[in-house]
């Protein structure tokens, strides 16, 4: 069972919608693995519910319900057989991990990560890289660029180069074991670090570590190695700037 | 018009009936009671850029939504309300992201935002006892509160832009909505 969440605050945002959606996946993938923010998101959802009874009417024009009920009759004349979206069952999996570079999908560990996550994984365009001796990276299309999203991968009893970040960072464990400065972490551990800490994670030496990592400024990596930096184009005042 | 805030599940059975029938007089129903109450959530208020031309649009494509998804409803996690209150927070966050032109990608707000779909195991307690106390507690919160709580869900603030429009430090707004949830029944665990 995860062990370190996101707090009330990242919770409530998300419930309302308002967190960013580079932050919300993380949060979103984090919820897949724990049942206890899950149900405290159920709670904030019930606040919404609340709230929405309580709004102040305001009659919408008829002209709204027109348009609203040709829609529907449009959608029932075309599209009777096919299943309600959401329920499409996915299709081809196996053929789709065989895609995927082998040392990922041990199918087991591939077919427990939130479904948000594999289908960000299993994008044939994703590219895995070596970024150092021991660690791969690859770089999801999420459609924000608010934040730089990664997955990395360290391989067993290797570490991720000393770094640090003037920024928010946010590590979602997705499958091992990493330990560093301030403790060994497991999967559905959603970790936030701000400002300027050093820290250099290291997977244990039974397994290779597989991560989910949102960063809201380029990171500054200690030490030779450098980190390509990219210009944020868009960044909205978070709680957490 | 302020509504009562009596907590009917006449709603639920509606939403059943349209998830399972298709019933267009059900789903009448649901509109002339949820409609105006989802434009008033968000024309009532400032919030980001939606004008009465857009709420109307929202309107139109939560209840859209509504109807199509609502064969995924499940009385026994949520009321209509809470359900119906998570199609229209996902249809606002698709809204905001066209209106800012953001590139589709591979995943959409119902893959990040995924709680209407939510098919994982469930936990029963306490379920209707907590919505109905919410309801009733909202109410009783004193408005600093309140005040914070509505410019999250309804202005679609963060609790930084919360913090800068009421000249508040960041700490004072994060722990007056922890104060909110405290009363409104949530566990605060961390």
């Amino acid at each position: 069972m995860a062990r370190h969440h996101p707090d009330n605050n990242l919770l409530l945002e998300y419930a309302a919608g308002t967190l960013d959606w580079g932050l919300s996946l993380a949060v979103s993938a984090h919820l897949h693995m724990c049942n206890q923010c899950r149900q405290q998101v159920l709670h904030l959802n019930h606040i919404g519910g609340a709230l929405l009874e309580m709004a102040p009417a305001e009659l919408p024009s008829r002209e709204t319900f027109r348009r609203l009920m040709g829609k529907i009759e449009q959608f029932q004349a075309g599209d009777d057989d096919n299943p309600a979206p959401g329920f499409r069952p996915a299709k081809n999996i196996g053929a789709r991990i065989a895609k995927i570079d082998r040392n990922i999908s041990d199918d087991a560990a591939f077919g427990n990560l939130p479904k948000v996550l594999r289908k960000l994984l299993q994008d044939p365009g994703l590219k895995w890289e070596k970024f150092s001796k021991y660690v791969r990276i690859a770089r999801p299309a999420t459609g924000q660029n608010g934040f730089e999203v990664f997955f990395y991968r360290i391989a067993r009893g290797g570490s991720m180069p000393q770094h640090s970040h003037s920024g928010l960072e946010v590590t979602l464990v997705l499958n091992g074991c990493f330990s560093d400065v301030d403790g060994i972490y497991a999967p559905g551990d959603f970790l936030i670090r701000e400002g300027d800490e050093d820290h250099a994670p290291t997977a244990t030496e039974d397994q290779e570590c597989l991560c989910l990592c949102i960063e809201a400024a380029p990171i500054v990596f200690s030490g030779l190695r450098g980190w390509l930096n990219r210009p944020l184009s868009y960044f909205r005042e978070s709680s957490f700037s | 018009m302020q509504l009562t805030h009596k907590r009917d599940d006449n709603w639920s059975r509606l939403l059943l009936r349209v998830g399972r029938h298709r019933d267009p007089h059900a789903f009448e129903n649901l509109f002339n009671h949820f409609a105006p109450l989802i434009k008033g959530y968000h024309y009532s208020r400032p919030n980001l850029g939606l004008n009465a031309e857009a709420t109307e649009e929202l309107v139109q494509n939560v209840m859209f939504k509504v109807w199509q998804k609502s064969p995924s409803f499940e009385a026994r996690k949520a009321s209509a309300s809470t359900w119906i209150f998570a199609v229209m927070r996902n249809c606002r966050i698709e809204s905001i992201r066209r209106h800012q032109q953001k590139s589709p990608g591979r995943i959409n707000v119902d893959d990040i935002w995924n709680d209407t779909t939510d098919h994982q195991p469930f936990v029963f307690l306490q379920q209707l006892r907590s919505e109905d106390f919410v309801g009733h507690s909202l109410q009783k919160l004193p408005v600093e509160q309140s005040q914070v709580i509505k410019k999250i869900y309804m202005e679609g603030k963060t609790h930084g832009e919360v913090s800068t429009e009421l000249g508040l430090p960041l700490g004072t707004v994060k722990s007056r909505v922890h104060l909110a949830l405290r009363k409104l029944h949530q566990s605060v665990t961390r």
